[in-house]
């Protein structure tokens, strides 16, 4: 898969800035069977303020895309084979810099951006939190990792080395013993207090309730719900210019998930933040989305606005994942399945990863690579019938019209 | 061979409007057990007086968030566990039926001879906690279950010819080269084949283990399968294979449904009727069509308006609901979901913990209350470490900052020194009314109680 198709289509149509360009990204698994091919050649832009929809079914490579940006796919056995993922922070912006590059850059360079510039909130809220730290000392963790200088600046220029240590977690045994002691004691009291002040406002912004009492609160004693906002002001709370959420509501409830979601969106418009938002629900990102990248088999098959993929999908898979979905339209028994399965990504030959499942496909399918076309003004897809008609005896303009879900 | 068992064994299917499964205000304690001695402090009402009817080749749809006892209910009628309260009946007749809730709206001290030599008769033919011998077996065969997590219902060390034949083996109605060839054709329903069978679980896909499932329940050929949220680990690509084939299996078997869900689209496919449960109760029950156009109790109001839809309009938005599911140990009175009903009215069944929930998210008023007596959850003293606290709290619940729908159900507000009493209206439990034709509902805003507002 050529990825320049793909690129050109956001330099062209790029309404803002970009936050992060993901060009030809690859990543493998090495196992036992081959390598897998989990991430094959995945191009897409997150533009400054929009929230990006990554929607795929289980194994399509949408959680690996994500983490890649974090640079939390473990290595070995992941192998970053390939392609580039540049990254605008605002500070980088503001001085009129450059991108820098996820997958290059040196670790303490990395330190700097995970948790700070990007962010993430995981899917299990009962697994992502440290069950052995309240609430309040979980999120004091993010201030004092990234924010120490603010912290310190009641000290003046000069503040006590110990104390300066003790504001980014570099306090030894001894030194630990000293803080409780006077005089340090009220110096590191005072730290203290500007720490639990300001993640007392980061859990008030995610609407929590008496921020101040469920600082003290461990998080078995929390509901889903309320650890998935206690993540999401984690997330926040150093005001990243990207925001990775990787299937937030899985694990709520639909009545809860309406209001995470709700407030994942207000909280985007207040700060001003980008949004990766990945998700198997159709319907979810539909709802959440301004652009959408469909995923199929660890490459994007098809990207666009929201209004556009939903309206006229372009890719047969979209068009019958969309279809499979149930609806009140639907009668029992005629649900339009996929037959088949997912490929298995071992070491595969060139071909359309979704010929096996296609209704559409033909011999070119299953031995060359699609290539990545601009279809119309902000909506590519990546198909044979698009690209070589002929071949396939059937063309964009004879596919069955998309007349199921329309406004 | 009496004739009772034969009447139990027969597999009659022409009977088109017969109930499979009757339940009669089931319920399921698990009880809480504390300290040294495990003695038993409490319970929780996983399932809290549920009567439902299952009737022959119709799918009942169970929707509920997590929690709410959907899954021990399903497990309880599958026999899997047995019910502390309540009876499941299999095949019970309407006769039967009528006659029962007579006799059991009876006190049991009141009983006659006769009343109670009826009922123990009905029991013993249908009551599932006390069928025995061939009864018994006539209900396991008839009634199975397929399970949510297709990973964990399968032994992974048993191949597929033993997994889908077990059933077979254990009523021994197959051996040999026969039970292979059985086993192969309920392969082929199911849409898998013959290449299948000598291969483990962990070699197949999510779907195609769930296929497998399917097969071993429909081996002894049941009347009655209790699909216990069977699509909700697979994707929706597959999960729409599965669908199909579970319409398809229904239509050609003549099978009866009971389908468990929290994927409101889902249900609303697979099922003629839907019953919604909150916390141990059924809110509300009607046919599918009913029930998703002219929802009569605000919690499927709720469900409906969190639940995206692809084919909503675009602009409208998804609507949650405030608050967490109270904890089924305590369940709220009245109605049990007024702690979160948007549009909850002073009769719901406001009680003394909604006051005290109330003023611990708006205020911090109660870090100083040192004790509540309770006489009853309508009535309670609640006990502070000074006058001046009792008297915020008097203050700020006579305020009027307390929620419009609580208010008027306060009776009286006393501070005394360092007490507070608080005393609300009791009032009695809900309970499901019909509002159309097979449609009913425990709103009180749509029920005969609506005249008390």
């Amino acid at each position: 898969m050529t990825s320049t198709a793909a690129v050109g289509i956001s330099a062209e149509g790029a309404a803002g800035a970009l936050v992060a360009s993901v060009q030809d990204l690859s990543i493998h698994f090495k196992t036992k069977a081959g390598m897998v091919h989990a991430v094959d050649g995945v191009s897409f832009d997150i533009r400054d303020g929009e929230t990006l929809g990554l929607v795929g079914e289980t194994g399509c490579g949408k959680s690996v895309t994500a983490r890649s940006f974090m640079r939390l796919v473990a290595s070995p056995p992941g192998v970053y084979a390939g392609g580039k993922i540049d990254f605008w922070s605002s500070e980088a912006r503001a001085a009129g810099g450059g991108p820098v590059n996820l997958l290059t850059i040196a670790d303490d360079e990395m330190l700097e951006i995970r948790g700070n510039r990007i962010a993430m909130i995981f899917q299990d809220p009962g697994k992502a939190l440290n069950p052995a730290l309240s609430i309040g000392n979980q999120l004091a963790e993010v201030f004092l990792q990234h924010r120490s200088e603010e912290l310190l600046e009641s000290f003046g220029p000069n503040p006590p080395v110990i104390i300066r240590r003790a504001a980014n977690q570099e306090s030894g045994k001894v030194e630990r013993v000293l803080l409780k002691l006077p005089p340090l004691r009220s110096k590191a009291a005072k730290v203290r207090g500007e720490v639990e002040d300001r993640v007392a406002a980061a859990l008030a912004e995610t609407q929590i309730p008496n921020p101040r009492k469920v600082m003290d609160r461990y998080p078995h004693e929390l509901s889903g719900g309320m650890k998935q906002r206690v993540l999401i002001a984690q997330a926040l709370a150093c005001n990243p210019d990207l925001l990775i959420a990787d299937e937030p509501t899985t694990a709520l409830d639909v009545t809860i998930q309406a209001k995470i979601l709700k407030l994942i969106r207000e909280l985007q418009q207040r700060h001003h933040t980008s949004v990766l938002y990945i998700s198997h629900d159709l319907s979810l990102v539909r709802e959440i989305s301004d652009r959408v990248a469909v995923m199929y088999a660890g490459r994007i098959a098809e990207i666009g606005s929201t209004d556009d993929v939903f309206r006229q999908p372009l890719h047969p898979y979209t068009r019958s994942l969309m279809a499979a979905v149930p609806s009140s339209r639907n009668k029992r028994g005629e649900l339009a399945a996929i037959e088949g399965n997912v490929p298995e990504l071992i070491d595969p030959q060139p071909s359309c990863r979704f010929h096996t499942r296609c209704p559409y496909a033909a011999e070119v399918c299953g031995e060359v690579d699609p290539r990545f076309l601009r279809h119309d003004f902000e909506h590519g897809v990546a198909c044979h019938i698009y690209d070589e008609p002929a071949e396939l005896g059937i063309g964009p303009d004879k596919l069955p019209s998309y007349e199921r879900r329309t406004r | 061979m009496t004739s009772v068992q034969a009447e139990w064994l027969e597999r009659d299917r022409s009977v088109g409007d017969r109930p499979v499964m009757t339940l009669l205000g089931v319920e399921k304690y698990f009880p809480i057990k504390d300290g040294v001695l495990q003695k038993v402090v409490g319970h929780v009402k996983a399932v809290d007086g549920v009567s439902l009817e299952v009737r022959r080749g119709e799918t009942l749809g169970l929707v509920g968030e997590s929690g709410c006892g959907k899954t021990t209910l399903g497990r309880c009628i599958s026999g899997i566990t047995s019910p502390t309260g309540g009876g499941i009946y299999f095949r019970l007749s309407d006769v039967d039926r009528a006659a029962l809730e007579d006799i059991l709206a009876v006190p049991e001290g009141d009983r006659t001879s006769e009343q109670r030599k009826r009922m123990e008769q009905i029991e013993s033919r249908h009551l599932v906690t006390a069928l025995t011998g061939d009864a018994w077996r006539a209900y396991r065969r008839n009634c199975q279950v397929v399970f949510q997590d297709a990973f964990s219902s399968l032994n992974p060390r048993q191949l597929v010819k033993d997994i889908v034949g077990r059933p077979l083996r254990i009523h021994k109605e197959a051996s040999g080269a026969e039970l292979t060839e059985r086993v192969v054709s309920l392969l082929e329903s199911v849409g898998m084949g013959r290449q299948h069978l000598f291969r483990y679980p962990h070699q197949f896909s999510g779907g195609q283990r769930q296929r497998i499932s399917i097969a071993r329940a429909l081996a002894l050929d049941p009347e009655f399968i209790v699909l216990d949220e069977p699509t909700s680990a697979l994707d929706v690509s597959v999960q729409a294979q599965i669908l199909n084939l579970l319409h398809e299996l229904q239509r050609d078997r003549g099978l009866t449904y009971l389908f468990i869900s929290h994927d409101l689209g889902v249900v609303r496919l697979m099922s003629d009727r839907i019953a919604v449960m909150y916390l141990g109760e059924v809110v509300e029950q009607g046919t599918a069509t009913e029930l998703f156009e002219r929802p009569r109790h605000p919690y499927t109001d709720a469900l409906l308006a969190a639940n995206p839809d692809l084919d909503a309009d675009v602009d409208k938005e998804i609507e949650g609901l405030e608050g967490t599911v109270p904890d089924p140990a305590n369940p709220p009175e009245g109605c049990r979901f007024h702690t979160r009903c948007p549009v909850a009215t002073p009769i719901c069944g406001w009680e003394v913990d909604d006051a005290v929930s109330w003023l611990s998210v708006e205020t911090d008023l109660l870090e100083s209350m040192t004790g509540v007596e309770r006489r009853s959850n309508f009535d309670a003293t609640l006990a502070f470490a000074d006058d001046d606290s009792a008297e915020a709290v008097g203050k700020a619940i006579s305020g009027g900052s307390m929620p419009p729908a609580m208010s008027p159900a306060l009776e009286s507000m006393s501070v005394e020194a360092s007490k507070v009493l608080l005393k609300f209206r009791p009032v009695a439990p809900v309970e499901l009314e019909m509002v159309e034709p097979g449609h009913v509902t425990s709103c009180v805003l749509h029920t005969s109680r609506r005249r008390e507002l």
